[in-house]
């Protein structure tokens, strides 16, 4: 069903012809059009965005698969019990009916670059004049052998939310008294820096009220990783003895797996594990070289607007991009819609363009009340998005501190969901 | 008078169209606007010729109260020796507590000590002025807070609950402000006051003696200089002077909306919707300028100018 560029530009209008297209409209006339792929932390916003700030001026139209969007962001509060799964989660009702939404439950296979429409899995495309993408990652495959996404239910990976983290949070509670949980954790660079980590925290908060003498091992291919320091710090104190990774001095990045077996094997050292966390290598949402715009895993993108590199009628957003030096995270992807949002209006209906200024927080909880943070302010250049100044938590703050920074997280958790759905 | 010269303008501009059309208009048609002009110039005198008798008369008024209270003053002067001498007469009656040695309450509340109290209050002066010409900020001035009803100062606009909480009976009286002030939301649960309370029963006893220096009987609001009025930071009138663009602070906006909710609910995260914005510019450059700690708002405040700092507060001001 994945079209490529040349295969859906090649066939042409005979394709385009023997597709039951009821959609399908010169997008010159009436109203502009925008298309958003991808309903998350960037397609969600930036749909929200255009819709609100443009007035019914711009039909704006959203496809997104899922009618339930669960949020990455906070899945590992669920994993360690601090939330439940139905806080986590989100539908598009608002946004269909508080803001004119075109709300369109499908899948895009394709982008007509020439003819400007989105094809759908569904039957049928859908014509822009101006398109955005935000479809998040895909696993690259034989990032570990072993591995592929059949074997997803043996060994989650848990890094889109839903039932992928429901079925990882059961197979830990299910575990052996005195069971291995061991996580393969991905290359740079990957959605959410400091996820794994905050993972780890929030399994050994969760064994350790459950299974106290169970074993954690992370197999890591990453010499240093994010809020480094703070998670080890934390891992000492809040479970001690629980926590082992091993780097890539030691082998951690040369691992294959056995998911028949339930079989790790670090280095050539096989690990008998009860759960396998494996978080592959990562690349942009299919859709972004179906439609052709990635140079090698990711889609280039000028920061100044979001534009594609590789078409000025397409802004990308979020993980899938590759813009410079934020993060891929839902506070960038919702930063970096907005930047889209104006730009998009701007061209289309010759709204005011202010100068693109982008931010981003991540918090991780590491334990009860033990939040920590870091983030930075960026701007775009030329070449990138640049950071202009950034901070981190401490090691050693005292715990009001670090509850307040939870504290602080469980507001930024309201205000972004609110921001991306109304 | 404003009306009659209402009714002036529109008689005469009436005649100059009717001279203008005698006239003929294509030749002279700059005579009738020349007499337009000159009417406006004479209403225009009028009306600040009216102006000033006003003032005048105001001014008569304004002499006139000052010698009513001064005469007011002297009665009450007076009254006041005749009591001393009075209370001289038999036993020395017991001296006026001193703000220091006001001890316990009729509830056993045991005040502290009011000078470190107005150490603690360092904190809650971001928001809340007390003392001579202190008025409403973020938070509303807290002279006469004890034996005030909660929510009910007028012209300050509370949140919801608040107001529910004074409506059904909440005043602020020893107990209550000790309650508040050690968990804030555990009182009023959605109260827009944005701080996790004072844990320490020292602090908090410190602070009450503080403000309660400032509230009426058994003490006298003090004649101390007022030194809420101070700001955090030094800004100079023209930075305070910008008129923010509330366009380009709406986009800027859109970058605070990620975590501060625009209905203005705070959990976690202060609302900042609806601050006077003189204090929402001085908020900001305290955290442009690291005087406030909070990395996340140091971060976003060092990128922004003047100007956008300006937007934001214009823009958040004029938010329902
Ligand atoms: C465990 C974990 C914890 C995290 N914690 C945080 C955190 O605390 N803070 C933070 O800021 N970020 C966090 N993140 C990262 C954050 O979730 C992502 O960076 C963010 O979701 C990226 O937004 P996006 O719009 O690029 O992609 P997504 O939010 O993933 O949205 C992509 C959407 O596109 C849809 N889609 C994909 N392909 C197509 C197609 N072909 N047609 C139609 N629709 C399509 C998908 O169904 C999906 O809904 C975390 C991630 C993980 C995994």
């Amino acid at each position: 069903m994945k079209l490529n560029r040349r295969a859906f530009v090649g066939t042409g209008m005979a394709a385009a012809s023997t597709l039951s297209a009821p959609m399908v409209h010169a997008a010159s006339h009436g109203k502009p059009k925008v298309v958003v792929v991808g309903g998350g932390a960037g397609g969600a916003t930036a749909a929200r965005y255009i819709a609100k700030d443009s007035a019914g001026e711009i039909d704006v139209t959203l496809i997104e698969p899922t009618r339930t969007y669960y949020t990455c962001f906070f899945s590992n509060l669920y994993i360690g019990g601090f939330r439940d799964l139905n806080s986590i989660a989100h539908s598009y009702g608002k946004l269909a009916s508080e803001y004119g939404i075109n709300v369109v439950h499908d899948w895009a296979t394709g982008v007509d670059r020439d003819a400007k429409t989105v094809a759908l899995a569904g039957g049928g495309s859908v014509p822009y004049d101006r398109l955005i993408l935000s479809p998040g990652i895909d696993f690259i495959e034989g990032s570990v052998p072993g591995w592929d996404i059949s074997a997803q239910n043996a060994m989650p990976h848990a890094y889109k939310a839903g039932s992928q983290t429901e079925l990882l949070k059961a197979q830990i509670m299910a575990m052996p008294e005195g069971g291995t949980y061991v996580m393969v954790a991905p290359p740079n660079p990957y959605r959410c820096p400091p996820g794994p980590y905050e993972r780890i925290s929030m399994v050994a908060h969760l064994l350790k009220a459950n299974n106290p003498t169970a074993k954690i091992i992370i197999a890591d291919p990453k010499e240093k990783f994010s809020k480094q320091a703070l998670f080890e710090e934390g891992w000492q104190k809040h479970y001690t003895g629980m926590v082992e990774r091993i780097g890539p001095d030691f082998g951690g990045g040369n691992v294959t797996v056995d998911p028949a077996a339930m079989t790790v094997n670090i280095d050539g050292e096989v690990v008998n594990a009860d759960v396998v966390n494996v978080i592959p290598a990562q690349k942009a949402g299919l859709i972004c070289d179906a439609a052709g715009l990635t140079e090698g895993n990711w889609a280039p993108v000028d920061g100044h607007s979001m534009v594609s590199r590789l078409d000025e009628n397409i802004h990308i957003l979020g993980d899938a991009t590759n813009q410079g030096d934020m993060p891929k995270s839902g506070y960038s992807a919702n930063s970096q819609a907005k930047v889209a949002a104006m730009a998009v209006r701007g061209a289309l209906t010759g709204s005011r363009v202010f100068p693109a200024k982008f931010s981003n927080t991540c918090w991780s909880l590491i334990a009860t009340d033990d939040g920590v943070k870091v983030g930075a302010a960026y701007e775009p250049n030329d070449e990138k998005i640049a950071s202009v100044s950034s901070f981190v938590s401490q090691t050693g703050e005292d715990s009001a501190l670090r509850k307040a920074t939870y504290e602080e997280s469980i507001g930024w958790y309201e205000g972004i969901t609110t921001d991306m759905f109304g | 008078m404003a009306n009659n010269s209402g009714l002036f303008v529109s008689v005469l501009g009436g005649a100059a169209l009717v001279l203008g059309a005698a006239y003929g208009w294509t030749a002279r048609d700059f005579r009738s606007q020349e007499l337009v002009a000159l009417t406006d110039r004479l209403s225009q005198l009028e009306a600040s010729n009216t102006d000033l008798a006003e003032r005048v008369e105001q001014k008569a008024d304004l002499e006139e109260k000052i010698s009513e209270l001064e005469v007011s003053l002297a009665a009450a002067l007076e009254a006041v020796e005749a009591a001393k001498s009075a209370a001289a007469a038999p036993a020395p009656a017991p001296a006026a507590p001193e703000p220091d040695t006001i001890v316990a309450d009729a509830s056993g509340f045991q005040f502290g000590d009011p000078s470190r109290g107005e150490e603690v209050f360092a904190q809650c002066r971001s928001c809340h002025q007390i003392g001579q010409g202190a008025s409403d900020r973020i938070g509303p001035h807290l002279n006469g807070i004890f034996g005030r009803r909660a929510g009910a100062h007028d012209g300050f606009r509370y949140s919801d609950d608040m107001a529910m909480m004074g409506s059904d009976g909440l005043t602020w009286e020893i107990e209550t402000l000790n309650a508040y002030l050690e968990n804030p939301k555990a009182l009023v649960s959605r109260t827009r006051m944005n701080f996790a309370g004072l844990k320490d029963a020292q602090d908090r006893s410190d602070i009450l003696a503080y403000l309660r220096q400032f509230s009426a009987s058994p003490q006298n609001i003090p004649e101390a200089a007022p030194t809420a009025q101070a700001r955090e930071v030094d800004l100079s009138p023209e930075v305070l002077a910008i008129v923010g663009d509330t366009d380009y602070g709406e986009y800027l906006a859109s970058e605070c909306k990620t975590c501060h909710q625009q209905d203005g609910s705070d959990q976690g995260i202060p609302s900042i919707i609806q601050w006077p914005t003189e204090d929402f510019v001085v908020a900001m450059h305290a955290y442009k300028r690291q005087i406030r700690p909070h990395p996340v708002m140091q971060m976003m405040a060092s990128r922004l100018s003047d100007e956008e700092i300006a937007a934001l507060a214009a823009y958040f001001a004029q938010l329902e």
